[in-house]
């Protein structure tokens, strides 16, 4: 029975309240462990097509006639434009031209560098570039607000700061026998994904659009050019069937889409609007940059007394303030906790989700500040954490599962490695372990739905319109119905990425599509399961009989299977967990930090393909280091021009970076958790990486490192501050 | 112009200054080489010109001459291809067609590279998704 | 624009090798060419004893074992793979400096503006020597290791010492090399050395340009250091008393003694 409930949905850490339909979910959960085909390692489905180039992406799309988009955006960070488009019309295979509201995405207030102002398209897109150079415009430059702390001292915020507190803070810091302050800083990290953000727009009527876009979530695309435009959402046809990555950042349409729906009005012709690798990585989004100013206190065996920070997000123009301090206050049962964190508003591109926003920041923060109380008391930073490990969610209510205290006994013989790791150190290279703990969400949510549909050549096709934006969810998709169905993985084929071809999937983040889909896709295919037992029945088959056998009389009979993801245990906290320990050596005389071995063990439910699963925790590793050790997009200090946009500047890692990475999944079903019991593997494994790196920093040469990334610059100034504060100890009198 | 593309000679029409990449996509329809960067920093337009992996998005069409040009459609039958599949050497595949070309030149110049010899030889080609340890392996096992 | 084959060394026009630098300047409308001449015929490909030619590309250079030690070393941590594959000897000597404000088009002294943006601005990555009229730093491993070598240029023109090669850019003469307009560098030649080493500090463990690269190559009981990213030009080490770091290269110092001292190390007798 279809029931009406008001309940809260997250997305990326972000909690609304909402009406939802939600369908009950009968089916029981497959006991733990492997099966036939869920929990054993598959091939993507669609690997062979990827990487022969065979996929055709956005960016390989070319319908004929179609015109080509360049758009002329603000090089300042604040200013006034004064725009004349009209040259651009005169210039060769120029089809329209738009100026500043024209539509809404074009502004001549440029609150940030990277602004759309105006847009040209023309039959090639170097013709659509030099008409765009063509353009008449002048920028009155205007004073940029740059400095996050500035921004929190004038109020310009983002939302209200929000405060968050348990207990008593102030009586927790007096209880305590140590405490502990730092200041951490992050850096702004550039998504990067190899397909810029891009769409192309056909009107098929007056009336309708087509819209094809590299893009994580094909509903909200659908829904937001159909308010955008005014059109009802189902006159919006959305199609992704492959994407070249998007780490959080495509989610919504942007300003990209709605130029080139406006120019294929204007031009009744399909127009791309692709953007460039600069554009990218100036008006795409980004991870923000954070301050956190951080307190703990603890009793000296460790037990935590009190938690506190001031977390600044330079949010940049748009987007949100994240959840930076998450980690602070929902990782340890610590009785009191004290937060409060600010949105900057800033004259600079605005943020976008990016793989755990916030948390990835807030972590390092907490995990780095941890063990430099551990380092004070002299305790294990393992059996520290042990300590104070949360029974119950230390903000109310109950986990739907925990396996933390699990994920730290794996990590042991991981841990252990750090006396035999130190010995290795020489003169100048010191080698270190070092750890961290991960805490996020992952649970997923309703609604989505999936169809199965069966032959009478015993084939199955799923049909759910979600999107494999190259984490493998289609072929987890398969193997889920595979399973259920009782076919070999090779007869399901899975058709996704389009919203004219299926019903409604959640969207492609938040390390929520499989925990999200995978339940509808396991109902459908239950659904239609059923049917063709009932067949098996009415032939004289035997219930197990093959699905091909019981089927082969239908000719063009199909068996359809609807199924709906049913909703998430009330009033329970659904959460991932893990840790990592890293291994790093650092030349003291160089500042040069590399990492050589990281071990990650993290609990995520159950597993549904152990092969893609450890590539996503590889993938998550890798985007950490770079995070952690080369990444940072640069902005000249007086102008808040940006400068490291192009990817000789903006240093990704490189596969001659990569450490050795050892995964480990608990692989235990959340018991109360859909009839998956799955949760989503996207995010978890960059959580602690930077955490992990600067703790083993530590342990390998007693420096804070305390703002990311660790340039050389920082571990340099971090090895002076130790070898100062040493010989201070040292020189300091006895007895004081 | 002309251009010899996986042994088949191309006659086409571009301006000086079209970039490999440009005529190989726009001209032959040829979009399994990509372009992520267009200036020559990630791998993405690796291209093989008389064997050797090149960045396809700097190298002008008209300075290509008389070279054959190896796309990633003239290594649909490599076994490397298949090898990238079973290690799982690829997420989101953008990057992955010029991740393949460059590991074919790799294993045709030396069949069983060493790791650090494969890490010096695909250092060139960037994967935000970071499959690298996977690619690494789909290189050591190739012609398994 | 056209481009057209090179019949001798007198060129008309910009020349062009393998494209790597002239092409990204070209598209990222840095450098305006009216004819491209295709060079790669008329430079020569030869790598002899002690004698190489300026066409040949450094993915050639990287692994022949008659090259010495530095300069192999420089040209395998130079650039990417393909970049490698790509860009001549001559070339690489002739790059443009990484520096971000030159590159995004600032009007700064290299681009006869009146303002070295980087000296107030972001400079991690730039000059620690002679930074005072522009703080751009020399990206090329490969002619640090030739300086280090003590390297003779034949030029279309000329000889000369590959140190004569680099100019300081002054108000009145913004340039960084000696070399006129459609004047080739035709081969490199050097005497050869004891021992050499190449040391690069960089921010990721391949395709990044210099932070620091020391080439120090000894002769006899002489040893030549000289030094990748860290001056306008490739850079003479003549100790680091001249050294004078802005607010956020300072440690490019602490990079570079602790480098220099193991590469004088390394080719000691």
């Amino acid at each position: 029975m279809a029931r009406l409930i008001r309940t809260e949905k997250e997305v990326e850490g972000r909690y609304e309240e909402v009406w939802l339909v939600v369908e009950e979910d009968a089916l029981e959960q497959w006991p733990t462990g492997p099966r036939d085909v869920v929990g054993r390692p598959a091939e993507r489905l669609d690997g062979f097509e990827r990487a022969s180039g065979q996929a055709v992406y956005t960016a390989d799309l070319d319908k004929p006639g179609m015109l080509h988009t360049a758009v002329l955006r603000s090089p300042h960070p604040r200013a006034r434009a004064t725009v004349d488009v009209s040259p651009a019309l005169g210039m060769p295979g120029v089809h329209a031209a738009l100026g500043p509201g024209e539509v809404e995405q074009l502004s001549a207030e440029c609150n940030y560098q990277g602004q759309a102002v105006a847009a040209v398209c023309a039959d090639t897109l170097a013709q659509a570039r030099a008409a765009v150079r063509a353009i008449r415009c002048d920028f009155a430059v205007l004073e940029p607000l740059l400095d996050p702390d500035e921004a929190v001292r004038r109020g310009e915020l983002l939302g209200d700061p929000r405060v968050r507190e348990r207990g008593d803070y102030e009586r927790g810091l007096a209880e305590a026998d140590a405490v502990v302050e730092a200041e951490y800083r992050t850096q702004v990290v550039l998504h990067n994904s190899m397909e810029t953000h891009q769409a192309v727009v056909e009107w098929t009527r007056e009336d309708a659009v087509e819209v094809h876009i590299s893009t994580q979530y094909v509903w909200g695309i659908r829904d937001a050019v159909a308010e955008g435009l005014g059109l009802p959402a189902d006159n919006v046809r959305v199609v992704c069937h492959y994407m070249g990555g998007g780490f959080g950042s495509k989610n919504s349409p942007d300003d990209y889409t709605f130029i080139a729906a406006e120019l294929a009005r204007r031009t009744r012709r399909p127009v791309k609007c692709a953007l460039t690798r600069r554009e990218e990585n100036t008006a795409a989004g980004n991870r923000n940059a954070t301050i956190q100013r951080l307190t703990v206190g603890a009793r000296s065996d460790g037990t935590l007394t009190a938690l506190g920070g001031e977390f600044v997000n330079a949010v940049g123009w748009g987007g949100w303030s994240s959840g930076t301090e998450g980690p602070m206050q929902m990782l340890y049962a610590c009785p009191n906790v004290k937060t409060t964190t600010y949105g900057a508003k800033l004259n600079l591109p605005p943020m976008k989700a990016f793989r755990a926003p916030g948390f990835v920041e807030g972590t390092f923060g907490l995990e780095a500040l941890l063990d430099e109380l551990a380092a004070q008391l002299d305790l294990d930073p393992l059996e520290l954490r042990r300590l104070n490990h949360a029974e119950q969610a230390p903000e109310g209510g109950e986990y739907s599962d925990k396996n933390l205290l699990e994920c730290y006994r794996r990590a042991e013989p991981h841990w252990e490695r750090r006396h035999e790791v130190r010995a290795r150190s020489t003169g100048t290279v010191k080698r270190g372990v070092g750890m961290a703990s991960q805490i996020w969400y992952g649970g997923g949510g309703p609604p989505s739905y999936a169809w199965v549909r069966v032959g009478s050549d015993g084939r199955a096709a799923v049909v759910t319109a979600m999107q494999d934006i190259g984490t493998g969810t289609r072929t987890a998709m398969a193997q889920i119905a595979a399973e259920e169905l009782r076919v070999p993985l090779e007869h399901v084929s899975v058709s996704l990425g389009d919203t004219d071809r299926g019903p409604y999937a959640t969207l492609s983040a938040g390390s929520s599509t499989t925990p999200s889909v995978g339940p509808a896709v396991r109902a459908a295919a239950a659904d239609a399961r059923t049917q063709i037992e009932e067949i098996a029945e009415q032939r004289g088959l035997p219930k197990d009989a093959p699905v091909a056998a019981v089927v082969d009389v239908l000719e063009d009979a199909q068996i359809l299977g609807k199924g709906a993801r049913g909703p998430n245990p009330t009033g329970m906290q659904v959460l991932t967990f893990g840790v990592q320990v890293a291994e790093v050596a650092v030349d003291v005389e160089t500042g040069e930090v590399w990492v050589e071995r990281i071990a990650a063990v993290h609990d995520v439910g159950r597993v549904i393909n152990p092969l893609g699963a450890s590539s996503q925790i590889e993938g998550g590793i890798i985007q950490g280091i770079g995070h952690t050790l080369s990444e940072e997009r640069l902005h000249d200090p007086a102008t808040g021009r940006l400068l490291t946009t192009t990817l000789d500047a903006y240093k990704l890692p490189t596969i001659a970076d990569v450490p050795e990475i050892v995964s480990e999944l608990v692989d235990e079903p959340d018991r109360h958790l859909t009839n998956l019991g799955s949760k989503g593997l996207g995010e978890p494994p960059i959580v602690p990486t930077a955490a992990a790196i600067a703790n083993a920093i530590r342990d390998a040469t007693g420096a804070d490192v305390r703002q990311l990334p660790i340039t050389r610059e920082e571990m340099l100034r971090a090895l002076r501050e130790a070898e100062a504060r040493q010989k201070e100890k040292v020189g300091a009198p006895a007895g004081v | 112009m002309r251009l010899d593309v996986n042994d088949h000679a191309y006659e086409l029409h571009c301006e000086v200054g079209t970039t490999l990449a440009e005529a190989l996509r726009d001209e032959l329809s040829l979009t399994g080489t990509k372009i992520a960067c267009g200036e020559g920093h990630c791998g993405a337009c690796t291209v093989l010109v008389d064997g050797a992996p090149v960045l396809s998005c700097i190298t002008l069409a008209h300075a290509v001459g008389d070279a054959k040009v190896t796309t990633i459609e003239g290594l649909r039958e490599h076994p490397m291809l298949r090898s990238f599949v079973r290690a799982d050497a690829l997420q989101c595949g953008f990057c992955t067609p010029g991740q393949v070309v460059s590991a074919v030149a790799l294993v045709e110049a030396r069949p069983e590279p060493t790791t650090e010899e494969i890490r010096h030889a695909m250092a060139g080609n960037l994967c935000r998704c970071g499959a690298y340890p996977k690619i690494e392996e789909a290189i050591r096992t190739w012609r398994d | 624009m056209e481009l057209r084959q090179a019949s001798d060394t007198t060129v008309d026009g910009v020349p062009i090798h393998g494209g790597t630098e002239v092409v990204p300047l070209l598209r990222a409308g840095l450098l305006r060419a009216e004819t491209l001449v295709d060079i790669r015929g008329v430079v020569s490909r030869g790598v002899a004893d002690g004698r190489i030619g300026a066409g040949v590309p450094l993915a050639e250079i990287e692994c022949d074992p008659q090259v010495p030690e530095v300069l192999r070393e420089a040209c395998r941590l130079a650039a990417s793979p393909q970049l490698r594959n790509m860009g001549s000897l001559g070339g690489n000597l002739l790059q443009a400096t990484r520096c971000w404000y030159w590159r995004l088009n600032w009007p700064c002294r290299l681009h006869d503006g009146d303002e070295c943006f980087a000296r107030e601005g972001e400079h991690r990555e730039h000059a620690i020597f002679a930074n005072d009229f522009c703080a751009s730093a020399h990206p090329s491993d490969v002619a640090a290791a030739l300086l280090a070598l003590d390297a003779t240029l034949t030029t279309s023109r000329r000889e000369l010492p590959l140190a004569g090669l680099y100019r300081l850019p002054t108000d009145d003469d913004r340039r960084t090399t000696t070399l006129d307009p459609g004047e080739l560098i035709l081969d490199v030649r050097y005497d050869k050395p004891d021992a050499s080493v190449y040391l690069k500090a960089m921010e990721r463990k391949r395709w990044a340009f210099p932070l620091v690269g020391v080439a120090a190559v000894r002769r006899g009981a002489t040893t030549r250091v000289a030094l990748a990213g860290v001056a306008p030009i490739p850079w003479l080490l003549d100790g680091f008393e001249s050294a004078a770091p802005l607010p956020r290269n300072a440690y490019k110092v602490d990079v570079a003694k602790a480098l220099v001292k193991r590469a004088t190390a390394a080719v000691a007798g």
